[in-house]
């Protein structure tokens, strides 16, 4: 009942603080600011992300994600809310891929990684800065997570991914992202979201460039690039030789996030059995159909 | 004799300054001996201007796929028309 009670006065808050705000195309929307969100968070003592969710079940939306709801719909946006999201590494791909899911409003991020920033990172890991070098990485991230969206909450975990922890770490995700830097570390993730059901967003780059697939249990994965045995599976790529600069970094992990969203708000359709190669240098994209 | 098309990708389409070529083939022995022939020389010597040395034949350090699927897990070496092989190096960063 008490639970019942606060419900109804969190909606009541939530309509009584409502305004109305114009959009570019002129039409109008009722939102709810930051200020009262928290607000309204505070004294009736539940999560941000919990008065987000009731406003946008009343077609107020967070002012926050007025610019997200054009692509998405209040609906897309409530899933998001509703959904968490495990990031393996937080690397480039990883670290930027954290800051965009923020600011599109997961609900919960599970952040794993044992490493701290060191000198090289800076070039690309957008939660690395001068000032957290030597620091360990998922602190970082969650610190950058809380100061962009209030209502994203994170577990961050310290450590590798193993055999042994992927369903502890991973079992409540509804999505994996990959932000891992080696094929040995992305084979134990595949492994463990199909033995979960969850889908895994793939990616990796080198250079100018990139290359992306989101697999799903029951696709193909992995093995159909790089073999089925252990032994053939190559340690390095391109990358060691011609580097792993920013903008594709930002240009992978862009669209990883772009996937995600895909699958939990189930507009448009994730990249699968399929190899998604994006070259920067040569201005193409190409999709390249896989079989076992 | 099959006649298969050749697409290359990323850093080797950059490199090879084309996307695709076709070639007349047995088996993907063969036709792996032709691409070394026609293209091996000429991606080193570009790798090394960039300043990668690389051993070996195109093979050994590409990603290649039959019809999407990566020769280390073909049942068969066989090939018949209208086959696509598609070659890139791996991008293992992030």
């Amino acid at each position: 009942m008490e639970s019942k009670t606060a419900d109804k006065d969190v909606r009541q808050w939530v309509t009584e603080s409502a305004e109305s705000q114009a959009a570019p195309d002129g039409r109008t929307f009722l939102i709810i600011s930051l200020k009262t969100t928290a607000s309204i968070s505070k004294s009736q003592d539940v999560p941000a992300k919990e008065v987000e969710i009731t406003a946008l079940k009343q077609g107020i939306v967070p002012c926050r994600y007025l610019r997200n709801i054009g692509t998405i719909g209040l609906d897309g946006q409530i899933k998001l809310l509703q959904s968490t999201v495990a990031v393996v590494g937080v690397g480039g791909l990883g670290g930027t891929v954290i800051e965009l899911l923020a600011r599109q409003g997961i609900g919960h991020l599970i952040i794993i990684d044992n490493d701290r920033f060191v000198e090289q990172n800076l070039n690309r890991q957008v939660m690395s800065t001068e000032g957290n070098l030597r620091k360990y990485k998922v602190t970082a991230a969650a610190k950058r997570v809380k100061e962009i969206n209030s209502a994203t909450t994170v577990s961050t975990f310290r450590q590798r991914l193993t055999r042994d922890n992927a369903e502890k770490l991973l079992g409540s995700a509804r999505v994996v992202v990959d932000g891992l830097d080696n094929l040995s570390s992305r084979l134990v993730v595949e492994r463990a979201c199909r033995q979960l059901a969850i889908p895994y967003v793939h990616a990796s780059i080198g250079g100018f460039n990139g290359q992306l697939m989101t697999i799903f249990p029951g696709d193909v994965g992995l093995s159909s690039l790089y073999g089925s045995s252990s032994d053939t599976v190559p340690e390095q790529g391109i990358e060691t030789r011609i580097g792993n600069p920013p903008a594709t970094v930002a240009m992978i992990a862009a669209l990883q996030v772009q996937e995600v969203v895909k699958i939990i708000t189930g507009v448009g359709a994730p990249i699968r059995n399929q190899i998604l190669l994006v070259d920067a240098r040569e201005c193409t994209i190409d999709r390249i159909e896989l079989g076992r | 004799m099959a006649l298969i098309t050749v697409r290359f990708y990323s850093l080797w389409r950059s490199y090879l300054g084309t996307d695709s070529t076709t070639l007349q083939a047995d088996d993907i022995q063969d036709a792996l001996t032709q691409l070394e022939d026609r293209f091996g020389y000429q991606l080193r010597e570009k790798l090394k201007t960039a300043g990668v040395h690389l051993d070996g034949k195109i093979q050994d350090y590409s990603l290649i796929l039959l019809n999407g699927i990566t020769l280390r897990n073909l049942k068969s070496t066989a090939l018949k028309e209208e086959d696509v092989l598609h070659i890139f190096p791996p991008a293992i960063g992030g």
